[in-house]
């Protein structure tokens, strides 16, 4: 049965999406804004990301704990998020509570209470998750490599910065949130066991009158790319490298996502295989593929005990140069299979689909079936991988190693 | 939604959960053993061995049982835990048979001797992985320090040395013993034919031989200890808790994770209002973890290591009323509306809803529907949560901290 969506364009700039699935109890939803950490003002780097906390401490006529309380009740298992360019509010629970979590989530979005005395805990919490990076040394090689290699600020770490955190008033916060939390190219997404008439009426009469202007454009500067070493008394050395890749709304998209499912896309990829399998160098290595609106990256991490990271770091750059010269039509099967079961597999997550659903209508302003995407899939061949290596050929990384000792990285 | 079970002859049981509507199936061998089976001589032989399983079988390298996977788009993996071994994948409905063959070939590995020492590399650095997350370390300790001089003690990595020790013929005694037919389920669940599934199980599983295992499960109620881990290359301190609780095969389970919801949910919970939402912690979380013959209320807390006093004082004092009053009827309903929700989404996928399918069968030997499980959670009533509380002391806490301090 082909995939019915549904699209509603609100006056002011919202898109509502919509997907009906057969056979779930559970409905997702998500709304984007364009608020991310990319707009935060220079002094006030972490600023999205405590207003998604801030946006939950109370809300309508609801204090903190009521808000709670409501969502709790309603079975909302919900999530605040912030990357570069967006600010994030997901949630999903049974499709029959959808219509009551959507009227709460009106309130956050529109009518947040943003009191003085809720600021403090969230500047203090984000705080504490900027230093607790330090104890979670993979995940900040990865920030911290994102930050160097997008131009600056689309890659910022969204914790922000430690002392325009202990400098962020509430007073700025709600100010910089005026202008920039708005439904301005904003885009509220549900799938699963949704009544797509209802919530559309439903979502329209609570968003459909609300007005704010959008915040401008970032101005970017290149980024701070090239090598950087950060010396941490740790067990193993973090390596993080990144480079350039085709964006997720470009046409060459689908060549891009078939060369990073060659490189990592499973136990047989190149780089499993010749890392861990057949040199037994470290546990973890993969290359994952991440996009902005209008840049995008290849992102490739791997950690080994120190004595063996610049082997790692070696074989790792080999790997990533190497797919250019030649791709098996074994490996293109491979992958071809491997992204097309995957397809399969995230159409029967609400969540999964939810969150497709946004980034698709994001990055290339219309929502792709499963058919579509399979075919696109399987039309693509070896040569058009192979052409679009070498016109994003793996080379000019941006480099973030974490540990004892730096690595020969020329 | 159908559920069919058998047993082949040589004591490998079969149970599948069968969904023709869902859009993939996944499968799973669950093996009931882990490092709480484990002698001190061999510590961290289990999860060495899941990694030595996909090292190739007489009919398969290390290289093709990877390529096997990969050809299927299969999205699989291997977990091992205290007490469970899991090996599973999932794929589209096609290739049920080709996903059977292969996982099946490689529940009889052929250990090479160069692959083991290969893998030996692999293993130590996912040691030193782990050594670089002291939000795992804090709970490693905690079990070692919860349950001391029980099985459940032992870590599931091992140690460095303890690995570099191990010798190949080590581990295949401990094959042998533990992979034993009798000790192995395979799960099924989501649009999968149950009779090819039976039928090719015995081609491939019904000549392992029987040996007899026996599992030590001695009870346990926690040494009630407190360890504090100094280091000063970490930056938070981590906080754990342990009491004990209901075990697996207990009907109170559903009482017990509700209690667990109530009081550490990281929204909405007890923890939540005197923790997380003053911001004293950026984590505090509180769940309930049912195990063989025992169980054990789990709290975990991240915070500055100046405010560490307060925040365990803060707990305990929580952990103290909630003792004392248990829940209210409007926390009872938010925990059972979190509750079914979270049990409705994580079993929508067929890979979700193969762990509940299979730890079930392994942990009581029984089968439970989804909304059947949502329906006892509902039936659990606050005076159940009461007497739980009442019999599990959530305040006689063994604890562990690692961090900056050299004393809580």
């Amino acid at each position: 049965m082909p995939e019915e969506f549904y699209r509603e364009a609100l006056p002011n700039g919202i898109t509502l999406l919509g997907q009906r699935m057969e056979g779930v109890a559970s409905a997702a939803m998500t709304f984007v804004a364009r608020a991310g950490s990319a707009y935060d003002p220079a002094a006030m780097a972490g600023a999205a990301t405590v207003a998604s906390e801030w946006c939950l401490r109370g809300a309508g006529s609801r204090d903190t704990r009521a808000l709670n309380d409501a969502l709790d009740a309603l079975g909302c298992q919900h999530h605040e998020g912030v990357q570069s360019e967006h600010i994030q509010f997901s949630c999903v629970q049974l499709g029959r509570n959808l219509a009551a979590v959507m009227r709460l989530y009106a309130d956050i979005l529109r009518r947040p209470t943003l009191a003085d005395n809720t600021f403090d805990p969230c500047r203090d919490l984000i705080a504490q998750d900027l230093v607790g990076l330090e104890d979670e040394p993979a995940r900040h090689c990865n920030i911290l490599l994102r930050e160097r290699f997008f131009p600056w600020p689309l890659g910022r770490n969204p914790y922000g910065q430690s002392e325009a955190l202990q400098a962020m008033t509430a007073g700025a916060l709600r100010e910089h949130l005026r202008g920039h939390l708005s439904p301005g190219g904003a885009i509220l997404a549900v799938a699963g066991e949704v009544d797509w008439n209802a919530f559309r009426d439903l979502a329209g009469g609570l968003l459909g009158d609300w007005k704010a202007p959008s915040g401008a454009p970032p101005k970017t500067t290149p980024g701070h790319t090239g090598t950087t070493h950060m010396t941490k008394d740790s067990a193993q050395t973090h390596i993080g490298l990144a480079h350039k890749a085709v964006p997720a709304g470009d046409d060459r998209y689908y060549a891009a996502h078939m060369a990073q499912m060659v490189l990592s896309g499973g136990m047989s990829s190149r780089l499993f295989s010749e890392v861990r399998e057949k040199r037994g160098l470290a546990y973890h290595v993969s290359t994952r593929y991440y996009s902005l609106h209008d840049h995008a990256g290849f992102f490739t991490y791997a950690a080994a005990p120190p004595a063996r990271a610049q082997e790692t770091f070696d074989v790792t750059v080999g790997e990533l140069v190497r797919l250019a010269e030649g791709i098996t039509a074994e490996e293109m099967h491979r992958a071809v299979v491997q992204l097309k079961s995957a397809l399969v597999m995230q159409g029967e997550s609400t969540m999964a689909r939810v969150n497709a659903m946004a980034a698709d209508w994001y990055h290339t302003g219309r929502l792709r079936s499963l058919d579509e995407i399979s075919r696109r899939i399987e039309q693509t061949r070896v040569e058009d991988v192979l052409a679009y290596l070498r016109e994003f050929p793996a080379g000019d990384f941006t480099v973030l190693t974490l540990g004892p000792e730096a690595l020969r990285t020329e | 939604m159908e559920f069919r079970q058998t047993q082949l002859d040589n004591g490998l049981t079969v149970v599948c959960e069968i969904n023709p509507e869902a859009a993939s199936m996944a499968m799973g061998f669950f093996v009931r053993t882990g490092s709480r089976d484990e002698t001190p001589e061999v510590a961290g032989v289990s999860h060495f061995l899941e990694h030595m399983m996909f090292k190739g079988t007489d009919k398969r390298s290390a290289a093709e049982v990877n390529l096997a996977f990969d050809r299927l788009g299969a999205q699989y993996n291997a977990s091992t835990s205290e007490e469970n071994t899991i090996y599973y994948g999932a794929v589209l409905p096609e290739f049920q048979a080709d996903l059977l063959d292969v996982l099946g070939d490689m529940m009889r590995p052929a250990l090479r001797g160069g692959d083991f020492d290969m893998e030996k590399n692999v293993i130590i650095d996912e040691i030193a992985r782990y050594e670089d997350m002291p939000s795992f370390k804090v709970f490693e300790k905690l079990m070692a320090v919860h349950f001391a001089g029980h099985p459940l003690a032992n870590s599931v990595l091992g140690t460095t040395e303890s690995i570099t020790a191990l010798r190949r013929e080590q581990m295949q005694t401990y094959f042998d013993q533990q992979y034993s037919p009798g000790n192995v389920t395979l799960v099924g669940v989501g649009a999968l034919d149950f009779d090819a599934f039976v039928a090719q199980a015995k081609r491939l599983c019904g000549s392992w031989r029987p040996f007899d295992v026996h599992r030590r499960r001695p009870p346990c109620r926690g040494s009630g200890a407190t360890k504090v881990i100094a280091d000063p290359k970490v930056v938070r301190q981590h906080v754990a808790m342990m009491s004990a609780a209901p075990p697996g095969d207990d009907e109170d389970r559903f009482a017990a994770q509700l209690a667990a919801t109530v009081f550490g949910d990281v929204t909405g919970s007890r923890l939540y209002y005197a923790l997380v939402d003053p911001a004293l912690v950026d984590e505090a979380h509180c769940s309930y973890e049912a195990m063989d013959a025992t169980g054990a209320f789990i709290t975990t807390l991240s915070c500055d290591p100046e405010r560490a006093r307060q925040v365990v004082d803060v707990t305990l004092a929580e952990m103290a009323a909630f003792v004392k009053d248990g829940p209210t009827p409007g926390e009872m309903d938010a925990a059972r509306n979190k509750l079914a929700s979270i049990i409705t989404v994580k079993g929508e996928v067929p890979m979700g809803r193969l762990v509940s399918v299979g730890l079930e069968w392994v942990y009581r030997r029984d089968y439970i529907p989804m909304g059947e499980q949502i329906d006892r959670l509902f039936g659990a009533t606050l005076e159940q949560v009461r007497d739980v509380l009442a019999r599990y002391d959530l305040r006689a806490v063994s604890t562990t901290a690692l961090g900056p301090l050299e004393t809580l």
